[in-house]
């Protein structure tokens, strides 16, 4: 009797799962559309308060939502690895700060375990460890989505086998670098009016200085950086799943597959 | 010396938060400066590590705010009183005014969040989320990332100087030096895997998966007042924040 009442029992629990997942994505998209399309025309007479509030709850709230839909699917391998994930995620990228590089590299945990555990577990590393992250920088938190984003788009490629060749696998990393820029930009801008770092603000500045809006200038800025950075972190991650042993691989189901 | 904790670690992160959220809503330089100056300024001085939190907003606040000076005080398109033109750029009276209103904002938003960060006891938050009855594979990566980072830290920076042993040299163009990192991050994560592997099967032997209810050997710090005030926190500034939109920003 229970076989057959299983299945029944499964499909209800993951009917809310599902429904917090529609709903994260809803509010993430919508909170794109209404920073990006709709415009706030305030940001430049002003600083944009409703769409700085917009900002930091659409895509924070969204970035919850999807954790909190994500979270029940997952088996207890993928859940030892995330905070790992989210430990590299810092970790490397304050050692690629000391070797003095000019890109993030603050994804590799997140792509890593993307591509180990799968888009929903990438998914949850991302916006987990832009949470955590918060308590130690807090401008990272208002990316969080965008990082989900990248942890989903990472084992979206590993799932159709695009970590298999290095080129694929770079191939990959532009894509997602440029739909995390892309996302990335309006929280920048609308939070921050786009400072970061200064050779990010020096690219946003020649666009600035030839006559681009602010919005069109950090996106821009945005999809060329993280394009750049997310093609190495893909390529890295690659080589680094190339250089592990079979044993680490196959304890994840995910990754026995592909 | 830290002060004693008074607060539930959630009150003081809700509290942050909202302060940020108001700052964020009314966005007047005015109250900024208000709450930089009446609220966060206090809150450091009487955190009991006023040195330690002064040195890590001035570290993560204070490049930011030079920039956001740079890009906007040169490079504002939108500013028509120039005070000075440079050619490639102009200073503009906007743009000042402009990086001056983010630049308090921001403070205020790393001030705040960094402060109630700082202040915070990582293991009681995790406590708390345990008694508060939340997901409990949600508690388990926060406290095990949290414990996590310092160990990954450490580890990298051992493997660094044992491959520094063994010949590795750090050349100046981009390419050695994501050569040198990948030399350092492959063990690292080789390492990081396998006592994943270990926690999977202890985890598992321990009835992780168990779905029944998780007991905390941390007392609960959290009281029926500070529950109250919380919802009556979240209630209050949800309003305010309803009505000065719908008041101020709207019409």
């Amino acid at each position: 009797m229970s076989s057959f009442s299983m299945p029944a029992a499964e499909s209800s629990a993951r009917r809310p799962r599902r429904l917090l997942l529609v709903l994260g994505v809803t509010l993430i998209v919508a909170t794109y559309v209404f920073l990006v399309i709709l415009q706030p025309t305030e940001l430049t007479g002003g600083t944009g308060s409703a769409a700085a509030l917009v900002s930091l709850g659409g895509f924070l709230g969204g970035g919850a939502l999807l954790v909190a839909g994500v979270l029940p699917m997952l088996t207890t391998s993928s859940l030892v690895v995330m905070p790992l994930g989210i430990a590299l995620n810092i970790a490397i990228g304050q050692l690629a700060g000391s070797l003095g590089l000019q890109i993030y590299l603050d994804a590799i945990g997140t792509v890593l375990v993307a591509v180990l555990a799968g888009p929903a577990a990438g998914a949850a590393t991302g916006a987990i460890s832009n949470a955590i992250w918060g308590l130690f920088n807090p401008f990272a938190l208002p990316f969080a989505a965008g990082a989900a984003l990248i942890g989903l788009l990472a084992g979206l490629a590993a799932k159709y086998g695009l970590f298999r060749r290095l080129y694929l696998a770079a191939a990959a990393g532009l894509v997602t670098g440029a739909v995390g820029g892309l996302v990335a930009a309006p929280v920048a801008v609308f939070m921050f009016g786009a400072a970061g770092s200064p050779g990010t603000n020096a690219i946003i500045a020649v666009f600035r200085s030839l006559g681009d809006k602010l919005l069109v200038a950090a996106t821009k800025q945005g999809l060329l950086s993280d394009s750049l950075d997310k093609i190495v972190v893909f390529v890295l991650v690659a080589l680094i799943l190339h250089a592990l042993p079979r044993r680490a691989i196959r304890q994840f189901p995910f990754a026995r597959t592909r | 010396m830290p002060r004693r904790r008074i607060y539930n670690p959630l009150t003081e992160l809700l509290t942050a938060a909202l302060l940020v959220v108001l700052v964020l809503v009314v966005n007047r330089w005015e109250v900024s400066l208000a709450v930089l100056l009446l609220v966060v300024l206090p809150a450091i001085l009487l955190s009991g590590r006023a040195r330690r939190i002064g040195l890590a907003i001035a570290i993560v606040v204070g490049p930011l705010l030079i920039s956001s000076l740079l890009l906007h005080g040169l490079f504002f398109p939108e500013g028509e009183r120039i005070l000075l033109d440079l050619g490639f750029a102009r200073v503009t009276v906007e743009g000042l005014a402009f990086a001056a209103v983010m630049g308090l904002r921001t403070s205020v938003f790393a001030g705040v969040l960094l402060t109630a960060a700082m202040t915070l006891d990582i293991a009681d938050l995790v406590a708390t989320m345990t008694h508060c009855g939340w997901n409990r594979k949600l508690v388990f990566i926060v406290g095990s990332a949290v414990g996590l980072i310092p160990q990954v830290a450490l580890r990298g920076e051992q493997i660094t100087r044992a491959q520094q042993a063994r010949g590795l040299v750090v050349g100046a163009g981009l390419p050695s030096r994501l050569r040198a990192l990948l030399a350092v991050t492959t063990p690292l994560v080789i390492g990081l895997l396998v006592d994943a592997s270990e926690r999977n099967h202890m985890l598992e032997a321990r009835g992780f998966s168990a779905r029944v209810p998780r007991t905390s050997y941390r007392p609960d710090s959290d009281t029926p007042g500070q529950r109250l005030f919380r919802i009556l926190l979240t209630l209050g500034v949800g309003a305010f924040c309803l009505t000065w939109i719908v008041l101020v920003v709207l019409t």
